[in-house]
């Protein structure tokens, strides 16, 4: 009794630490005299003096402020403002920075997984399928512990690098920020603090009243990670969108003013759920590389079984990515319309059209992967021969999606084809088909979770003729929907036909929505025909998982490439120019080269962790993998 | 391909040394005559895919900043590489070939990349210096017309464009309709602008606009110059009816100030302007000092645009920077080859459709920054994309 006491105390106090730790750089930063309290003061005091004091009006929020910063130096190429070694600066510092965002982004997006499934091994009533997601939610912290050192190696190298090759840039943003740059760093220690009471403190708080402690400061530790990742957007966010600056980019003293810019939400929002997806990607990757590396049968199931529930979370993410990026674009066409000209339209359009087909693959793993999946399902037999139909969908939609309006050609082939625009494949490279193409693959997708759900059940519900009736009438409708307004977009004018993708996304997501909560409640009870028999799946499946990982990675390498270059040749949109050598934007051809450098670089060293991790010693905090004697141990009876 | 597996032996030669040694330490030292010849297969093995990797590595090192588009094989040498040690050592198998996978789907990618049109960005336009008050009147407004429209003569150019975007929305001549923005003809002698109530003369107080003065303290204009000044320097100081921000009432303009981003011409630029306007309708301009006087008046110092004196590193070959006229651009880049482009020069197009002047100005800005490099295209005699961007 005294011992659970102490325990309680104990994980309180931990708690309270935590709470401690968060809290800590708010009330460091309370008194700081940078805080944006400095400029009335400096105000105030100038006015006692007789001095002038000298305004300035904020670039974006229009609001007049006593000016308490440097303006932005005016760089010149040269040692002084550009020093650098024989290579571009800017591919140094671009190899820096995404190399630190990778894993930035994992050790942020594993709490958060950690966290969803640590919470439903709390909640779930069948004991052991508690300790097998207890076990999931240890194995994805275990994964996510190395990879946090290294995050933290690569952020000095990346500020080394800053240092180094941008000295004065870095010294003007580190100047605007100033208020917070110290906040960041304590959250850093916040966010260690944190991470390793949790993870050593597993195995002491596994049970009752202690796990709650336990599962509360995971999410202590999700809020301080978002936190930093807030911080860090706002930085970004400055560069692109500049605020709480006058033009000559003086600082005006309120530093939300700098944090909050016109594209910090959204960008915040955007990296959230990118990191998610990315998060289960390299997650599901790791249980693949484990599933393939598997001696036994009780090991494979287990990696199967982390691979689904990673590969799941991450296309959760994956779904609502699109509509993020819908409002990022949103609110950079409204900041500068020309900014959203040369995402979407101009300079950088060619990579739309990379994305577009990294869109697609990654679609295409899901369904392959889960057509695999439902071989380990009896009873999923029924649905193999419709899965033919599945893929012809999918590749029509794909191959529409993917058609690009326009194609280089030489003037010969210009002549015989009568124009940039083939007369028949010429008609899918446009906006109301590529709407109707991924909005099919989308569908499809969820058409074949669905089945992936529902493979080795048959519902038991009296209704249950009337609810399969029902929902293949609205998939059938939903395509038809979809279809038709793609067709019907040829013959309006195109102020109108932009309006079309309202409907249509409206069909996907009553899709999503309306038919995996229909299908849930026709599933509840139902008969099983058999056990899912993880472990049971293909070797093919699992090279899915990687490839569906390996995509996520290339594609936040492209977007955050997209992102960066929009600024074209300024360091801080329209305050600080870029005036080294490097001012201009690569070709495609080199980005694609370098983000796969970037992309094969993380992989090799993310894999070299996961090889680290399999050299400790085997550390289970629940007894669950002794398993049932003489038997294959099944992670799960569900999904 | 000899050159790159000379290079490959140069960079690894340390590396197939060691393999090599190995090999003839098997051969020497195991003497079950099976286990041997596996190992030294092994090592075999090795050496070739350790002489695959160095070639990739070559190939990654010579085409760097190259433009011939190869270094995705370096990538597909990797993913060979990989599979190949796969089949033979097992004790690694799941992880090459889960290595190859992925340095497949990056070669895949990365030629996709390469494949597609090559366009690049280049630098920001160099901005010459110009010794403005040595200027002669007709000099000025020479250079006035050339921010305006884009080049001298081109005034009544139909979509002629230039640093200042005036035309994006304003007409300049007798019978022409400015959608967005009032006719200038005649504002040199606008004076009753000045009498309008609503302006306000003498009294930025009373104005029912959003903006008051240009500055606290900036007061309003006395003269048709200083009103020229005041509408650059604070639209919405006035706005003239039926020509405001929709929903404002006429209470907001929605013209960007000059002086400021996107735009930015400075003083001495806007000096030119105003010259021009006066020079065109053969009007006698006040001179340069008084006309930057004008605007001193509006435009606190602090919010002057300073000359850019530094030359940007680099040479710029832009297709477009924006400062070319609509027509140029697209002569450039040969739209006209295809399309119907009404009052432009060029063929008739075939079998695409005809484009609208609003669409034109669209594309002008979807190209602006964008450079074709020409060694990239398919023939020399094309010697810019036929299309600078996918369009969808």
């Amino acid at each position: 009794m005294g011992l659970l006491t102490g325990k309680r105390v104990f994980s309180i106090m931990a708690l309270c630490m935590m709470v401690g730790l968060l809290l800590l750089p708010i009330v460091v930063a309370l008194p700081s005299p940078a805080i944006g309290e400095e400029a009335p003061a400096v105000g105030d005091e100038a006015k006692k003096d007789g001095e002038k004091v000298e305004k300035g009006r904020d670039v974006y929020y229009k609001t007049e402020g006593i000016v308490v910063g440097a303006p932005a130096p005016k760089t010149t190429d040269g040692p002084k403002d550009y020093p650098r070694y024989n290579f571009e600066s800017r591919v140094l510092i671009w190899f820096a920075n995404q190399q630190h965002l990778y894993y930035g982004s994992f050790v942020l997006a594993v709490p958060i997984f950690c966290m969803i499934i640590e919470f439903m091994g709390v909640v779930t009533k069948d004991k052991a399928l508690a300790k097998r997601y207890d076990q999931l939610a240890y194995d994805f912290i275990k994964i996510s512990l190395t990879a946090y050192s290294l995050t933290a190696i690569l952020g000095g190298i990346l500020i080394f690098t800053f240092l180094t090759l941008y000295p004065a840039f870095f010294s003007y943003l580190s100047g605007i920020f100033r208020p917070v740059m110290h906040i960041y760093a304590l959250m850093f220690v916040a966010e260690s603090g944190t991470l390793y009471i949790y993870y050593y403190g597993w195995d002491k708080m596994k049970e009752g009243f202690l796990k709650w402690i336990h599962l509360s400061m995971s999410v202590v530790l999700n809020v301080i990670g978002t936190l930093l990742m807030f911080l860090a957007n706002s930085w970004i966010g400055f560069m692109m969108s500049p605020a709480g600056v006058d033009e000559q980019g003086r600082f005006l003293g309120n530093i939300w003013h700098v944090i909050h810019t016109a594209l910090w939400n959204p960008l915040n929002l955007h990296r959230i759920l990118g990191n998610m997806a990315f998060g289960g990607g390299v997650v599901a990757a790791y249980a693949a590389y484990k599933f393939l590396a598997s001696k036994t049968d009780e090991d494979r199931a287990h990696y199967d079984w982390m691979g689904y529930i990673a590969m799941a979370l991450g296309v959760a993410f994956l779904i609502p990515l699109p509509f993020a990026g819908y409002w990022l674009m949103r609110e950079v066409y409204a900041y500068r319309q020309q900014m959203g000209i040369t995402l979407m339209g101009g300079l950088l359009a060619w990579l739309f059209i990379i994305q577009a087909t990294m869109i697609g693959i990654l679609f295409l793993s899901t369904n392959y992967y889960l057509w695999q999946a439902m071989g380990r399902m009896r009873g999923a037999e029924k649905y193999q021969r419709y899965i033919k139909y599945l893929v012809f969908l999918l590749a029509a939609g794909y191959i529409v999606f993917i058609t690009p309006h326009t194609m280089v050609m030489s003037p010969a082939e210009l002549k015989a084809m009568g124009g940039q625009q083939h007369p028949v494949l010429g008609n899918y490279g446009v906006m109301s088909a590529k709407n109707g193409g991924i909005n099919v693959i989308i569908t499809t997708t969820v058409l074949s979770f669905v089945w992936y759900m529902r493979g080795n059940k048959v519902s038991t519900v009296s209704w249950a003729k009337f609810g399969n009736i029902f929902m293949g009438v609205f998939f059938v409708c939903a395509y038809i929907n979809i279809i038709w307004l793609a067709v019907y977009g040829y013959y309006i004018p195109a102020n109108v036909r932009v309006g079309l993708s309202v409907p249509q996304v409206a069909t996907t997501l009553s899709c999503l929505f309306f038919m995996f909560a229909l299908n849930s409640v026709m599933m509840r009870g139902a008969k099983q025909m058999g056990p899912i028999e993880w472990g049971k799946i293909s070797a093919r499946s699992q090279y899915a998982l990687i490839m569906l990982a390996t995509a996520f990675t290339w594609m936040m390498g492209l977007m955050g490439y997209i992102r960066s270059s929009v600024r074209l040749f300024w360091h801080v949109n329209e305050i600080m120019r870029d005036n080294s050598p490097w001012a201009y934007t690569h070709t495609v051809g080199f980005a694609a080269n370098m983000i796969s450098a970037n992309v094969l670089f993380f992989w090799i060293s993310i894999l070299f962790v996961f090889w680290l991790g399999s050299l400790t010693a085997k550390k289970v905090p629940v007894e669950s993998k002794a398993g049932i004697p003489g038997s294959v141990p099944q992670p799960a009876a569900s999904h | 391909m000899g050159n790159l597996i000379a290079e490959a032996i140069s960079m690894g030669w340390m590396a197939l040394a060691i393999i090599a040694g190995l090999m003839v330490y098997f051969q020497v030292s195991i003497s079950d005559p099976a286990v041997k010849k596996r190992a030294v297969f092994k090592a075999f093995i090795g050496m070739v895919s350790c002489l695959l990797l160095f070639m990739a590595i070559a190939n990654y090192k010579t085409n760097f900043y190259g433009e011939s588009r190869l270094l995705p094989v370096s990538l597909v040498m990797i993913t060979v590489t990989t599979f190949v040690m796969a089949l033979y050592f097992t004790n690694l198998s799941a992880l090459l070939k889960i290595g190859g996978m992925m340095f497949f789907i990056a070669a895949f990618l990365s030629g996709y990349g390469n494949w597609l049109p090559q366009v690049e960005g280049g630098f920001p336009p160099v901005e010459e210096k110009v010794t403005w008050d040595t200027m002669s009147t007709q000099e000025l407004a020479d250079k006035g017309e050339e921010i305006i429209f884009g080049g001298v003569g081109k005034n009544k150019e139909q979509g002629a464009i230039g640093k200042g975007q005036c035309p994006l929305c304003h007409a300049f001549h007798a019978g022409m309709l400015g959608e967005r923005a009032p006719n200038l003809l005649g504002l040199p002698t606008r004076k009753d602008r000045l009498e309008d109530p609503k302006y306000s003369k003498g009294d930025p107080s009373k104005r029912i606009y959003s903006v008051k003065e240009a500055f606290p303290g900036s007061g309003t204009a006395e003269t048709v110059q200083e009103y020229i000044a005041e509408s650059h320097a604070c639209p919405s100081c006035y706005v003239v009816e039926g020509y405001g921000v929709k929903g404002t009432n006429d209470k907001e303009s929605p013209m960007p100030v000059i002086h400021k981003p996107p735009i930015s011409l400075s003083l001495p630029e806007l000096a030119a302007v105003d010259t021009w306007m006066y020079v065109r309708e053969g009007i006698e301009p006040p001179s340069f000092e008084e006309i930057v006087k004008s605007y001193e008046k509006f435009v606190p110092e602090a919010d002057r645009p300073k000359q850019e004196e530094e030359k940007a590193a680099g040479a710029t070959s832009l297709m477009a920077d924006g400062t070319e006229p609509v027509d140029q651009i697209f002569a450039k880049a040969q739209c006209v080859a295809c399309h119907t482009i009404p009052e432009f020069l060029g063929p008739s197009g075939q079998s695409v459709p005809s484009w609208r002047k609003g669409q034109l100005l669209h594309f002008a800005l979807r190209i602006r920054n964008t450079k074709v490099l020409p060694n990239r295209l398919p023939t020399t005699s094309w010697n810019l994309s036929p299309t600078p961007a996918p369009l969808w």
